[in-house]
Order: C-alpha cells, then sequence, then structure tokens
C-alpha cells in the first residue's frame, strides 16, 4: 500500500514550503519538493513601469534578500541605459550588500540553524537554553543591519541607493561608527565556524555541481560564470545556458545549468575559488582565511551539508572586507557622488553573489525608459533542482525510518541550503 | 502571570514584517521570555497550527485559496488580529496592478501555458474577508511600531495610531521640501507618518510605503503634482504601487 510522508510548512526557513515523500511500503519512491509561496508575479508587475521603479518595486520580492536585489536590479538597470557610476557609489554599494550577508548569514547560522545542533525547536528556546550563543549572535547581526540601515537609509527595502549613484553619501562619522562596531563583532565572527562544523547527522550526498561568478572577477557583481567542471560561460548567454521549466506541484522554477542541477551559495563560491582553475586560492583576509585553512577539509568538494560552515567562514570575511571597504570610502575625495540618469532604451543584465547564491536581473526599456521585458534567477530556484536530488537520496538512505525522524532530517538538509523561497517563486518569461 | 500566546505568520509576501520582529535584536530575548512565540514557522519548528492564540500577527495580501484558508483560521484561532504591514493592511505590492484585473493574464506572463493550474486571485487586504482588530503599516514596519504593541498588549491595551501625513515629520526635522522646493513626485502629503519621514530625510521622495492617511487631500496632490508637469498615468502608477484604490476626488 503507498503511503505519503508530508513535511508541511517547511520551518526555520524563509517563504512556505513543503516536502511529500511517497511511500510503496517502506521503499520510496519519489520525494515532491513543493515551494507552494503564493505566486509573486514580480516580472509581470514590472512590465509599463519606469527605469527609476524596477528597483524600488523589484526589491521586495523579499525582506532578507532585499539589498542584493536592489543593487543588482540597479546594475541591470545601468547596463541597460549605459550609465557609469562613481567609485563612491560601486564601494558603498559593495559595503551595503556585506551588511546584508552578515546579516543574512547571522540571522541563519544563529536563529535557524544552531537549534539543530543543539536540539531545540527553535530561537524562542535557544534565548532560555543558550543565551549568551544567542546574544552574540543577535549582535553580529544587529551590526549586519546596522551597515544596511546606515548605508540604505532604511533596514528592509534600503532607499539610499539609487539609480546612477546615491541620495546622501554616507558620512565619516557614519562610516567610523561601522567601523567600531565591526570591529566589536570580529571575534566573535572568528569563532562562529566552531559551533556549525560539527559532522553531520545526515548522510554523505552527491558533491554538488557548483556554480558561481568568477572568483577572480571584481567583488560584488561579475561578467563570468564558472562551474566546477571548469565551464564558464559568460553572464550574457545565461538565457542559453540556464534553462528552466515548471513543474506542477511547485511555485519556483526548476533551473538547469548546462543541462545539470547546480548549486549556488557559499559553498559553492568556496570551492571554485580554491578550485584548480584558481590557483591562488580564494581569495580571502586574514582571519578568514586561518578559518578556511581549518575548515577547508568539510567544504572542498564536499557535499551541502558543508554549506553552513562555508557561511561561517563567509560571515568572517565580509566583516573584514567591510572594515577594508570603511577604511578606502574615508580616504576618497569629495568627487560628485551620483551620475545623471537619462532615460533611454536599452537593454541589460547583471548578476551577483547574493548571500545564498548567483542572482540574476534582466531588463528591457523601451525609447522613455519604461520597462518592457524583466527577468529574475534567484540562488534558490537553481538550487532547487540539486535540493530535489539531495531529498530524495536522503529519503532513499533513511527507508523503515518513522515519520518524525525522516521529517527531522529532510528539513535539516533543506535548511544547509538556506532556501529563501519567498525570492524563488519570482518567476520567469518562457 | 501566564504569557501571551502569539502566532506570527505570512501570506503573500516577502517575510519582511516578520522579519521586522527578528530585526529587533536587541529586545528579542525580552520579546522570547514574555510572550509564548506558539506559532512562528519561520523561526520555529515543531508548532501545531491547531490551538488557540492571544494575538496573531499575520502579513501579507490575500492572492490564493491557502492565504484565504491561512487567514480564516488563525482569525477563529485568535482572540486579537492584527494586520502586519502594509499588503495585509492595503493590498501592497502585489496589489499594484489590480485595476487591470485579469490575474490569469499575469500567471501566463509568468508561466506560461502551465500558469493555469495554479489558483490564484487579485491580491487584497484583509479586511476584504474577516474583521481586524489592529494593524501596523509600513512597507517595511518600523520597529518602533511593533515594540510599541507588544508593549501594549502586555499592559492589556493597544497603542495609539498616529493620524498625520509623512510631512508633519518631515517639516518637523526641516528636511527640504523635495515636492514644493525640488518639484519631485514625493507623496509625503497623502501617506500616514510615523516612519519620521524617513526617505525624504535621506534626499529621496516618499513613495507611499505606509498606505493612505486619514482623510487625505488626495485631489490638492493630485493638483499640486499635474501644475509640476508629471503626467496623470504616471502619478497614478506611483501612489498604487502599495495602494491599488484611490478616491482620486477626495479632500479633506
Amino acid at each position: 500500500m503507498g503511503s505519503v510522508v508530508e513535511i508541511n510548512p517547511f520551518t526555520r526557513v524563509e517563504g512556505h514550503g513543503s516536502v511529500k515523500v511517497y511511500l510503496e511500503g517502506s521503499r520510496v519512491e519519489r520525494v515532491e519538493l513543493c515551494l507552494t509561496e503564493s505566486p509573486r508575479l514580480f516580472e509581470a508587475l514590472l512590465l509599463g513601469k519606469s527605469h527609476l521603479e524596477v528597483p524600488e518595486i523589484v526589491c521586495r520580492i523579499c525582506s532578507l534578500c532585499s539589498t542584493i536585489h536592489k543593487v543588482t536590479a540597479l546594475l541591470a538597470v545601468e547596463h541597460a541605459l549605459g550609465i557609469e557610476v562613481s567609485g563612491v557609489t560601486r564601494l558603498t554599494r559593495e559595503l551595503i550588500a556585506l551588511g546584508g550577508v552578515i546579516q543574512s548569514h547571522s540571522l541563519h547560522l544563529y536563529c535557524l540553524v544552531l537549534p539543530d545542533h543543539m536540539d531545540l525547536r527553535g530561537v524562542a528556546e535557544l534565548a532560555l537554553a543558550a543565551p549568551e550563543q544567542l546574544r552574540l549572535g543577535l549582535e553580529v547581526k544587529r551590526v549586519g543591519n546596522l551597515i544596511q540601515e546606515t548605508v540604505g537609509g532604511r533596514l528592509i527595502h534600503p532607499i539610499n541607493i539609487t539609480l546612477g549613484g546615491l541620495g546622501r553619501r554616507v558620512a565619516r562619522e557614519q562610516l567610523l561608527r561601522l567601523k567600531e562596531e565591526l570591529e566589536a563583532i570580529l571575534p566573535a565572527c572568528r569563532e562562529a565556524w566552531r559551533l556549525f562544523s560539527a559532522p553531520s547527522p545526515v548522510q554523505q550526498l552527491a558533491p554538488p555541481y557548483c556554480l558561481a561568478l568568477d572568483p577572480a572577477a571584481p567583488p560584488l557583481t561579475g561578467e563570468l560564470f564558472r562551474t566546477s567542471d571548469g565551464a564558464s560561460f559568460p553572464v550574457s548567454r545565461y538565457r542559453e545556458e540556464i534553462r528552466e521549466s515548471v513543474q506542477p506541484h511547485s511555485h519556483a522554477k526548476f533551473a538547469q545549468v548546462l543541462g545539470r542541477e547546480a548549486t549556488v551559495g557559499a559553498l559553492s563560491r568556496l570551492n571554485l575559488a580554491g578550485s584548480p582553475q584558481s590557483p591562488a586560492g580564494p581569495v580571502l583576509y586574514h582571519e578568514a582565511a586561518a578559518i578556511f585553512e581549518t575548515v577547508k577539509d568539510e567544504i572542498l568538494g564536499k557535499d551541502i551539508r558543508g554549506n553552513n560552515v562555508a557561511q561561517a567562514v563567509e560571515l568572517c570575511q565580509a566583516v573584514e572586507r567591510s572594515l577594508a571597504l570603511i577604511d578606502q570610502l574615508i580616504g576618497m575625495g569629495g568627487e560628485e557622488v551620483s551620475v545623471k540618469v537619462v532615460p533611454g532604451s536599452g537593454r541589460g543584465s547583471a548578476a551577483c553573489e547574493a548571500p545564498r547564491g548567483t542572482l540574476i536581473h534582466s531588463y528591457a526599456f523601451d525609447n522613455d525608459g519604461i520597462c518592457t521585458e524583466a527577468d529574475v534567477i534567484t540562488p534558490t530556484s537553481l538550487n532547487q533542482g540539486a535540493m530535489a536530488r539531495d531529498l530524495l537520496a536522503l529519503a532513499r538512505g533513511m527507508e523503515g525510518a518513522d515519520a518524525q525522524q525522516l521529517g527531522n532530517a529532510l528539513e535539516r538538509l533543506i535548511r544547509c541550503y538556506d532556501p529563501c523561497i519567498s525570492c524563488s517563486v519570482h518567476l520567469i518569461k518562457l | 502571570m501566564t504569557r501571551p500566546r502569539l502566532a506570527i505568520a505570512g501570506l503573500t509576501a516577502c517575510s519582511g514584517c516578520q522579519l521586522t520582529l527578528l530585526n529587533c535584536e536587541q529586545e528579542f530575548p525580552e520579546i522570547a521570555a514574555n510572550f509564548e512565540l506558539a506559532y512562528f514557522p519561520m523561526a520555529e519548528s515543531g508548532s501545531a497550527a491547531d490551538q488557540e492564540f492571544d494575538v496573531a500577527l499575520v502579513e501579507g495580501a490575500v492572492s490564493t485559496p491557502g492565504d484565504l484558508a491561512t487567514l480564516f483560521r488563525l482569525r477563529s484561532a485568535s482572540r486579537l488580529l492584527v494586520a502586519f504591514g502594509t499588503c495585509a493592511l492595503h493590498g501592497g505590492v502585489a496589489a499594484m496592478n489590480n485595476a487591470q484585473g485579469a490575474r490569469e493574464q499575469l500567471m501566463a506572463t509568468v508561466y506560461g501555458e502551465a500558469g493555469g493550474d495554479f489558483a490564484s486571485f487579485l491580491p487584497s487586504p484583509f479586511r476584504n474577508f474577516v474583521s481586524v482588530d489592529f494593524s501596523i503599516t509600513g512597507c517595511p514596519p518600523e520597529k518602533p511600531d511593533l515594540i510599541a504593541l507588544l508593549g501594549a498588549l502586555l499592559a492589556g491595551t493597544l497603542p495609539p495610531v498616529p493620524c498625520y501625513p509623512v510631512c508633519t515629520e518631515c517639516r518637523s526635522r526641516e528636511n527640504l521640501c523635495l515636492l514644493l522646493e525640488r518639484d519631485q513626485l514625493c507623496l509625503g502629503p497623502i501617506i500616514q507618518g510615523g516612519c519620521n519621514a524617513r526617505c525624504p530625510a535621506t534626499g529621496i521622495v516618499c513613495e507611499g510605503c505606509r498606505g493612505p492617511v486619514r482623510e487625505a487631500n488626495v485631489a490638492q496632490e493630485l493638483e499640486l503634482l499635474l501644475e509640476r508637469g508629471f503626467g496623470r498615468k504616471e502619478i497614478e502608477r506611483r501612489m498604487k504601487r502599495f495602494t491599488p484604490e484611490w478616491n482620486y476626488g477626495q479632500r479633506s
């Protein structure tokens, strides 16, 4: 007799999703990953809106990732209209994106994943069982948010980063305050990896087919994708190389990269940076490099269980890189930060490394600067195929386990991927 | 004293309102100590949905049969229902194209033919379906508004609701007026204040994320913007970004 084990909803992830495991006796027949977030339809909503409005609207796809959505949208619109921004603008955008990384990684690691490592149900129990760990984690998260609020003018859906520049340049005193706060959390970030490098109770899985922007590219954004089998393709060719399809049970699209199920995110970024194509190894600052040396055996060539410790490496890297950027920004002269935006027709794409992985935005505009095409590919839709594959492998490996055990293990695996389901249900033109 | 039992959930939304709670980093331990987070799937595992709650904080617009079922369930199970954020209160960004109708067309644009398989209707605010006891506006909501609500709940009451436009706080901060002095498309005069004029203080126009202020002088705003050369279409498009329906002839 067939039966179904259902985990609904996923907990401790952002957005709505569920998994159905179809059993024939104790044998696992198939697994259905359903990202059931309500359809958001952003790509359709953007049509007919002006080039100025697009970044302001599209960042509302997702709260956790609103900063990097806005930055990527700004870059894509600027590519479409042929706008070159100033050095101060570029560095300021990278700084706010790093604030997003610090906030997103620390929220995921300390509030959502850490309870798994301590057999707790969530952040409320964590507040009672490990108040000091949680306090440190929240402190790191607060500083990530402080960067986003100071630079962006608002904590979620930042306003101060605009087409062609900035509403207002971040003042020296504000930068110095951020520097002080970042230095204060550096010790906690240096130690974070210890919490997440415990051997996973989940069985070994297939090594991922990694996709990330070329690690040799300038930070924040890049023009070239690389994969772990040595292939590469330019961002401008993403429509040909990344194919999306709709599945009846999910509101997110399944994406295949060069015909394979790819994995994006911290694990893929560090793997590609540490691969033979990048002999120099990942370009990491002092503390992050030391952590990477310690935990690289859990990351290089490893499956998705290494993603959380990879995020811990990146957390430290983001703090160190932010400190370096602040010094650079303080040293820059009083140049004009914003450039004039002239509406016109054009088409442009941009890709950034969002906290959860590679994010692509692409737009086209008519002569009045009104949006005629919009396309967004999110990390979670890129990861969806690999997630479904790993869930099936794990469920098969656990045949005979009771529903509770199976459910816990599957949810834990999903948290390794750090999915962002609001984002994934974004949607693309077919 | 038993701790008030909270349900925190989201419908069609970006999770930003729920994230605002988790963004209260310094207050969070105290919140966790004073409230029972009885149902909060975004941050808590293992809580059954079929319980009773003192207060349900729910974000998002209602756009699917599943959303509606969740809303009815939480309404029936909770003493107080709070519409948490602009989408829950006014429809928000998901509803901006409602006037153009045809949800099917949007679905087809995004999902192709497969879009016909997903059930979805025009995104709507909670009040179209259920009674709402309190609301927090904003996209995203302001942390102090959330903290004020939680504090008031502990005292057995609800906080006062401001009913002045963004301009009130903007003027008291002595910001440059982007509408009158820079001829920009600022919606401040007709939008609910309480954000301390966050955007104009950064030199960015008010985009209207907190929805209409009570007795907004919509007609006057329209005249001011038309005088400055903005087209009626563009003005309406901006106004609908967070609130799909306006009475454009309304004068206060």
